[in-house]
C-alpha cells in the first residue's frame, strides 16, 4: 500500500470520516437518500480491510468489517483508491471503466452521493489531520 | 453477403414506381451502413442543387450490419437527407423496433424521392413493397396515425409516422418509429412530409439474420450481452432512464439553465432527475429491439393540470429542454410537453431551444407584440407552451407559430435586433442539452465539426470525457479533464472516427460503452464477413467523416463554419465551470491539423482523400 502502514490505517479513517459525514446536514441527508446497505471492501489488500454503511430506514450506522445482511451494493477497490476517492482525487466513472473499482448492486443511491464528493473531501482532510495524519493529505 | 442483404428499396413518389437497387457490394466495406453508406448513397444520387422541400430531394433510411443482430443496442438505423433546417448534411438516428423487421424483410434501406399525388403511405413486406393512397390519415397526430394503422395492418406492423408538423414543414419537424422512438434531428419529418409521405409501415415474417460466422458470432454476442446485463452505468440506466444522473450533471454545471444563461439550479436537479421521473410517474421501462437496457420509459400522471395516459414518457433531452432550459422544474409538465410535442411530430431538443430562445427575446423586448400574436412567454410557463406554442409551432399558426417554426437561427435572422446573440447552435443546428462550457470543452469542439451541427451523438466525446471510454489499443488512454482542453483535439481525432464508425454501424451509444475496439471489429468480421483489423475499421471510420465533410463542402460550408454561436464560448457566469474560458480555437486549430484539413476549405488534401479510397470524390471537388 502506497499511503497506509497496515490495513487498520484506513478502516480507521473511513469509518472516523463517515461519522463525522453524518453530523453534517447536507452530508447525512445524501446518505439516508441512498437508503442502502453498502459494503466498502478493501480486502485485496488484507482480510479485515472493509467497512459498511447502513443507510436504511432514515438512520446512518457505520461498523468495521463485512456486513452481517446481505449489502445492497459491495464496493470493491484498493484501500489506496479509496483514498484517492474520498480525497476527490479519482474520477469514479473512469475508476469503474478502467476496472479500478468493481460494483455489484445497484449504484443509484451512489449517484446521488457524487455531487457532494467535493465536500466529503474537505472533511476527508479534516479527520486526517485530526487523526495526526496531514502527510497522507492529497493536495 | 452477410449481415446486410445488398438490397435498398428505391421508391419514386412521382410515378408510383417502386424498384430494387443493390449498391455496389464495395460501399458497404467502405462506407459500413447506416449515416456512411446514406453519405456514399446520397454523393452518387442525390441532387445537390435540389432545395431540402423539393421533390428531387433525396430521403434515405439505412440500416447497419447488425441490425436483426440479438444483441443489445445493435439495432438501430439512420435517416439521412438535405436538412432544411440547417440546408446542409444531415443524418439522424432512431432506435426502436423497425430497423431489425426491414432487415428481415430483405432490405438494407429504403431511398425515397419524388412527392406523391395525394397524402400516401408506404407499406413494406417480405421482399416487395407497395404505395397506397391514405389521405384520411392526413391531419391526423402520431399517436392517432399510428393507432389507425396498426388497427388498420395489424398490431405487429411496425410504423414510421410524421405527425402535423411535418406535413407543415416545420423545419424541426421529427420522424416516430412506433409513436415512441424519434428521428429527432434537422427536420427529416418536413422532407418527409414533403414528398406527401405521411407513414411506412411494415412486417415480416422471417425473424433470421444471416451472419457469416453463426458460432463465433453467437458466443461473442452472447459475451457481450452479458456484460451489458452486469453494467454498472447501464444498470442505473435501467433503473432511472437516461435521466438517471442529471442530479450529477447539473452540480458538474453540464444541464443548460433558461437558454442557456445559467449553469447551477440546485432544486431543479432533484425535482427533474431520473430517480424521481422513477418514484412518481415510471409504470415500466421499455426497449430497443433486442436491448436488456430498457432505459425508455413508460409513464402515467392520473391527475393534475398535467394528466396523461399511460404511454411514452421523455428522456433526457426532453426532460431538460422542457424543464431546466425553460425555466421549469415540473417534471409532470415536462412529461406532458414531451408527449404532445412527440403527438405534433416535432423534435423536442430544437423545439425546447427555439421556445427558450423567443422567451429570452421577449423579455429582452426584441419581439414586439405584432410578431408574437400579443402572446407572452415566461420563463417556466409550460402550460403556455403546452396549450399554446406547440400546436402553432406545428400547425404555422399566427405569425408567432410560422416564425417559431422556421427554427431559432432563421428566427432570429428575420426579427434582428441582435437576437442572434443568443440562439445556443452550431451550423444552424440547436444545441442539445449538454453545455459543453460544463460538461466539457472536447464537446465545444465535436459540435463545431459535427456534420449536422451542435450535436452530441456524432461522436462519444461526452463519455469520453466523463471517463467512460478506455481505448488503448487506439491511443485513447488520455485521463480528461472535462473542464480543459488538454488532449482535447487528439480526444477528438478518436471520437470523430468512432463516432462515424458508430452512426454507421447504427450501435447505441449508451450500449456500446461495454464494447471494446478489438470485439468491434470482431463484430464486423462474424457478422458482415469482413477481413478487418483495428486499422481497416478506424479508417472506415475516417472515410465516412471526410466523405460527409466533402458533402458539406458542396453545400458551400467552409472550415469558419466549424464554430460556435456566441453564448456557448461565452464563460458561465455561476456553476462549476463560473467563469473558466474554453480555449476553443486552439482546439479547432489541432483538430484540423490531425485530420489533415484545410483551415480555410475545412477539406482534406487530396493525398488524404486518396489515402482514405476517396480518389472519385476528390476529383469531384478538387478536380482531376
Ligand atoms: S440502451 Fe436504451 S436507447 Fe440504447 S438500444 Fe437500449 S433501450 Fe435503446
Amino acid at each position: 500500500m502506497e499511503f497506509w502502514k497496515d490495513e487498520t490505517e484506513p478502516i480507521k479513517a473511513f469509518i472516523e470520516l463517515f461519522e463525522r459525514a453524518k453530523h453534517d446536514t447536507e452530508l447525512a441527508e445524501g446518505l439516508k437518500k441512498v437508503n442502502q446497505l453498502i459494503w466498502f471492501d478493501y480486502t485485496e489488500d488484507g482480510p479485515s480491510c472493509s467497512f459498511h454503511v447502513d443507510c436504511r430506514g432514515g438512520d446512518v450506522k457505520v461498523a468495521p468489517g463485512k456486513p452481517s445482511d446481505q449489502p445492497d451494493l459491495t464496493m470493491s477497490l484498493s484501500a489506496d483508491d479509496a483514498h484517492r476517492s474520498w480525497s476527490n482525487k479519482l474520477n469514479p466513472v473512469m475508476a469503474i471503466t478502467r476496472k479500478k473499482i468493481r460494483i455489484k448492486g445497484s449504484a443509484t443511491g451512489l449517484l446521488k452521493l457524487a455531487p457532494k464528493l467535493k465536500k466529503v473531501a474537505v472533511i476527508y482532510s479534516g479527520t486526517l489531520k485530526d487523526l495526526g495524519w496531514e502527510s497522507k493529505i492529497l493536495s | 453477403m452477410t449481415g446486410n442483404t445488398g438490397h435498398f428499396l428505391r421508391v419514386d413518389l412521382t410515378v408510383d414506381s417502386i424498384s430494387l437497387f443493390e449498391p455496389p457490394p464495395n460501399y458497404y466495406t467502405r462506407f459500413v451502413g447506416g449515416s456512411g453508406l446514406a453519405a456514399k448513397l446520397f454523393w452518387e444520387n442525390g441532387d445537390f442543387k435540389a432545395d431540402a422541400l423539393s421533390p428531387e430531394s433525396l430521403l434515405i433510411f439505412a440500416l447497419g450490419p447488425f441490425a436483426g443482430l440479438r444483441l443489445s443496442g445493435a439495432s438501430r438505423f439512420s435517416a439521412a437527407a438535405r436538412s432544411p433546417l440547417t440546408g446542409h448534411w444531415a443524418d439522424s438516428s432512431c432506435g426502436g423496433n423497425f430497423a431489425p423487421e426491414l432487415r428481415f424483410a430483405g432490405f438494407d434501406g429504403i431511398l425515397i424521392s419524388g412527392v406523391a399525388r395525394v397524402p400516401s403511405i408506404l407499406v413494406v413486406t417480405d421482399h416487395s413493397a407497395r404505395i397506397e393512397s391514405s389521405p384520411e390519415l392526413w391531419e391526423l397526430g402520431v399517436e392517432a396515425a399510428t393507432a389507425s394503422l396498426k388497427q388498420r395492418f395489424g398490431r405487429s406492423y411496425k410504423t414510421l409516422v410524421i405527425g402535423p408538423a411535418g406535413e407543415n414543414l416545420v423545419k424541426f419537424a421529427c420522424i416516430m418509429n412506433d409513436g415512441h422512438d424519434a428521428f429527432g434531428r434537422a427536420g427529416l419529418g418536413a422532407v418527409m412530409g414533403s414528398k406527401r409521405l405521411k407513414a411506412i409501415v411494415l412486417k415480416s415474417s422471417n425473424k433470421d439474420l444471416l451472419v457469416a460466422d453463426q458460432a463465433k458470432c453467437r458466443e461473442l454476442v452472447t459475451e457481450l450481452n452479458n456484460r451489458v446485463k452486469e453494467s454498472v452505468t447501464l444498470n442505473v440506466m435501467k433503473e432511472n432512464g437516461t435521466a438517471a444522473n442529471l442530479e450529477g450533471g447539473v452540480h458538474l454545471g453540464d444541464v443548460p439553465i433558461r437558454n442557456f444563461t445559467s449553469n447551477f439550479w440546485e432544486d431543479m436537479s432533484d425535482a427533474l432527475t431520473g430517480s424521481t421521473l422513477s418514484e412518481k410517474y415510471l409504470i415500466r421501462g421499455a426497449n430497443c429491439a433486442f436491448c436488456s437496457v430498457a432505459c425508455k420509459r413508460i409513464v402515467q400522471i392520473d391527475e393534475g393540470p398535467f394528466a396523461i395516459p399511460k404511454g411514452p414518457g421523455p428522456e433526457y433531452e426532453t426532460i431538460a429542454a422542457f424543464g431546466s432550459l425553460l425555466g421549469s422544474m415540473d417534471l409532470a409538465a415536462v412529461c406532458k410537453a414531451g408527449r404532445v410535442c412527440n403527438d405534433l411530430g416535432m423534435d423536442t431538443i430544437s423545439c425546447g431551444a427555439t421556445i427558450a430562445w423567443v422567451i429570452e427575446a421577449s423579455e429582452k423586448g426584441h419581439i414586439g407584440a405584432d410578431q408574437s400574436d400579443g402572446l407572452k412567454v415566461k420563463w417556466g410557463d409550460i402550460q403556455t407552451v403546452i396549450d399554446e406554442l406547440l400546436p402553432s409551432i406545428a400547425q404555422k399558426r399566427g405569425k408567432l407559430g410560422a416564425l417559431l417554426a422556421e427554427g431559432s437561427v432563421a428566427a432570429a435572422r428575420r426579427i434582428g435586433r441582435n437576437s442572434n446573440e443568443y440562439t445556443v447552435h452550431s451550423k444552424g443546428l440547436e444545441a442539445p442539452m449538454h453545455d459543453p462550457r460544463g460538461g466539457g470543452h472536447g464537446l465545444a469542439l465535436t459540435y463545431s465539426v459535427s456534420h449536422r451541427g451542435a450535436c452530441h451523438v456524432s461522436s462519444p466525446m461526452l463519455f469520453m470525457e466523463m471517463g467512460a471510454c478506455y481505448y488503448p489499443e487506439i491511443g485513447f488512454d488520455y485521463e480528461l479533464e472535462p473542464l480543459s482542453s488538454e488532449n482535447k483535439p487528439e480526444s477528438a481525432v478518436v471520437a470523430m472516427t468512432l463516432g462515424a464508425l458508430e452512426n454507421s454501424a447504427c450501435m447505441c451509444q449508451f450500449a456500446d460503452r461495454e464494447i471494446t475496439i478489438p470485439e468491434w471489429v470482431q463484430l464486423f468480421n462474424v457478422v458482415a464477413g469482413l477481413d478487418w483489423e483495428i486499422d481497416h475499421m478506424m479508417k472506415a471510420g475516417r472515410r465516412i467523416f471526410y466523405l460527409q465533410r466533402l458533402i458539406n463542402y458542396r453545400y458551400g460550408l467552409r472550415a469558419k463554419d466549424d464554430h460556435l454561436s456566441p453564448r456557448l464560448l461565452t464563460p458561465a457566469v455561476d456553476g462549476a465551470p463560473e467563469g473558466i474560458e474554453i480555449d476553443f480555437e486552439k482546439m479547432k486549430t489541432k483538430f484540423y491539423k490531425l485530420m489533415d484539413l484545410d483551415q480555410i476549405s475545412g477539406i482534406p488534401s487530396k493525398k488524404t482523400l486518396q489515402d482514405h479510397n476517396l480518389e472519385l470524390e476528390a476529383d469531384t471537388i478538387l478536380g482531376e
